[in-house]
């Protein structure tokens, strides 16, 4: 398979995609728990500090879009553990980077929509330009690719769902939420803010806030987040691309 | 394409763990299965049967020694070997939230098959294992007999050249394990090969054309399940409840097998009155029957299949 075109290592993707979209379809309950933690946020800034609100629309944004990741470890590591899934599929013509991907794939298709709300309702309340949304839509995607590729990995790892929602749960939260992602990165202590800047979802976070006027940064400041957002993007994709290979034979 | 489906020579794993003994699953295990044979491994739990299901359907490898697929390598070249396989795996179970139909549909586009082509083997593999009637619900309001029988439609329903089948009727009851024998049979006809583990012996005498008793990740005999039956020295068997202490008193009549506290006497029909005899002297309780497959299986390994 390496010696042939890379693209066939793709082959199978939409296959694999849409039976995820036909297993996720019938767990509707999980499409709308989806939004909890981004909801209940939004609903606490509201009450809280309305004045926040913009801020935190553009963070439930990019947190939903990071959460995909969850919903790919839980989902890749369920079905690998549970229904032996690697077994079933892989000895066989289904390329692993298709399995990864279509799966990848087919939870963003079904988690998609209740996003799509989301960003309708962002843009009666953050002042986006045409530029800062395309930036806005830019990272939540590259967030998403950064997620579920680390979601992937990571999912390789366990050999017991019980653990994995825990962990997942963690991970995800202190990445997501506890960083400055719902709030302005000038809230959080500035001799760690080279930290969350290093930090994909806050790195993003901060470089919508900026472009909207909410956070100022620095040019060093917007170089961290930038590329550090890249080349992490870029480095756990590729990884996930092989590490799927690797892995069809345990880890 | 060689005749030869799959051969594996002097193949060994040997599993290790931090803090445990690493343990040896396979000893140099070699065999060959022809095409359009349909072949199964015998053996106790933990003899070995999934670890080299594993390695020859690419999922493992081993530690030394060479697994070929149709003249392909397994070990050096997996992604050429998997186009011409499909796995029913230990313990796997369909998409819950898919309903079989969709489970096989999707299973078949997702190996490529064209949607004509999957849409009728969906509906042929479905009907075949009496799937029909629960196609179109989820498979989690389904029973487990169901579920297996959903994993084993869709993998019949790929007619890949070469089927691995751990434990395919695991769960299910004797008419769908008969619906799967026959959907097997089938299939080899039509010309695919199928590798299966059982421990169900009638599963093995029934179904395979060839079997391997597999015990301590060795093959310890091979051969048809006639040739294995002969291989015992007679025809009928004589069981003795409670007469493993008295074994040295039939040892003349034939092959004695102790089987816990009972006592096993394979035994020529012109020497049966002579053993009845014996019998009752002893107070022993007879029961007479055909040598089955599973004095071939004692004979081998020493212990019935079903012990731990």
């Amino acid at each position: 398979m390496r010696s042939e075109p890379a693209l066939r290592a793709f082959r199978g993707t939409t296959a694999f995609l849409w039976t995820e979209v036909l297993v996720q379809k019938n767990e509707r309950l999980a499409m709308v728990t989806a939004m909890l933690v981004q909801s209940v946020i939004l609903v606490f800034v509201y009450i809280l500090n309305p004045g926040l609100l913009g801020v935190a629309f553009v963070g439930a944004i990019l947190f939903s879009t990071f959460a995909m990741g969850q919903r790919v470890l839980n989902e890749a590591a369920y079905l690998r553990i549970d229904h032996k899934s690697i077994d079933f599929y892989l000895a066989g013509p289904l390329a692993p980077e298709a399995y990864f991907l279509g799966m990848s794939l087919g939870i963003l298709v079904v988690y998609i929509p209740p996003v799509i709300v989301v960003g309708v309702l962002a843009t009666l309340i953050v002042p986006l330009t045409l530029a800062t949304g395309l930036l806005l839509l830019g990272l939540a995607a590259v967030l998403w690719v950064f997620s579920s590729s680390l979601g992937y990995v990571f999912s390789t790892f366990f050999r017991d769902n019980r653990a994995i929602w825990a962990y997942s749960s963690l991970f995800f939260n202190v990445f997501g939420v506890l960083v400055p992602v719902f709030y302005p990165l000038g809230l959080f202590p500035e001799a760690l803010r080279p930290i969350v800047l290093l930090m994909p979802p806050s790195a993003a976070a901060a470089l919508v806030q900026a472009a909207i006027g909410v956070t100022s940064l620095t040019g060093p400041q917007v170089a961290l987040a930038l590329g550090g957002l890249a080349v992490e993007t870029v480095a756990i994709f590729l990884f996930a691309i092989y590490w799927a290979r690797r892995t069809v034979r345990g880890v | 394409m060689t005749e030869t489906a799959l051969a594996s020579v002097d193949l060994r794993k040997v599993y290790h763990s931090r803090g445990a003994p690493a343990v040896e699953a396979l000893r140099g295990v070699t065999m060959e299965v022809r095409r359009g044979e349909r072949v199964a491994l015998l053996g106790r739990n933990g003899a070995g049967k999934t670890t080299f299901l594993k390695i020859a359907s690419t999922l493992l490898k081993p530690t030394s020694g060479s697994v070929a697929l149709f003249g392909i390598d397994v070990v050096a070249q997996p992604d050429r070997a998997r186009p011409y396989i499909a796995v029913v795996p230990q313990e796997g179970k369909p998409f819950f939230h898919l309903c079989p139909r969709e489970q096989v549909y999707t299973y078949l586009r997702a190996r490529g098959l064209s949607r004509e082509t999957a849409q009728s083997r969906t509906a042929e593999s479905l009907e075949r294992m009496g799937l029909t009637e629960v196609a179109d619900r989820l498979s989690i309001t389904l029973s487990g007999g169901q579920r297996q029988r959903t994993m084993v439609a869709t993998v019949i329903a790929t007619e890949a050249p070469l089927l691995f089948l751990d434990e395919p009727t695991i769960g299910m009851d004797p008419f769908a394990r008969r619906d799967v024998w026959a959907s097997l049979r089938a299939l080899t006809q039509k010309g695919s090969t199928i590798l299966l583990t059982t421990h169900y012996l009638d599963e093995a005498e029934v179904l395979s054309d060839r079997l391997y008793i597999v015990e301590h990740g060795s093959v310890l005999v091979s051969g048809t399940a006639e040739e294995l039956k002969r291989s015992v020295g007679g025809t009928l068997k004589v069981t003795l409840a409670n007469g493993a202490s008295q074994v040295d008193r039939f040892r003349s009549f034939g092959e004695c097998v102790t089987d816990g506290a009972n006592l096993t006497v394979v035994v020529l029909p012109h020497r049966l009155g002579e053993l009845m005899e014996l019998a009752v002297r002893s107070q022993l309780t007879a029961t007479v029957g055909p040598v089955t497959l599973e004095e071939a299986f004692l004979r081998a390994v020493g212990r019935s299949i079903d012990e731990e």
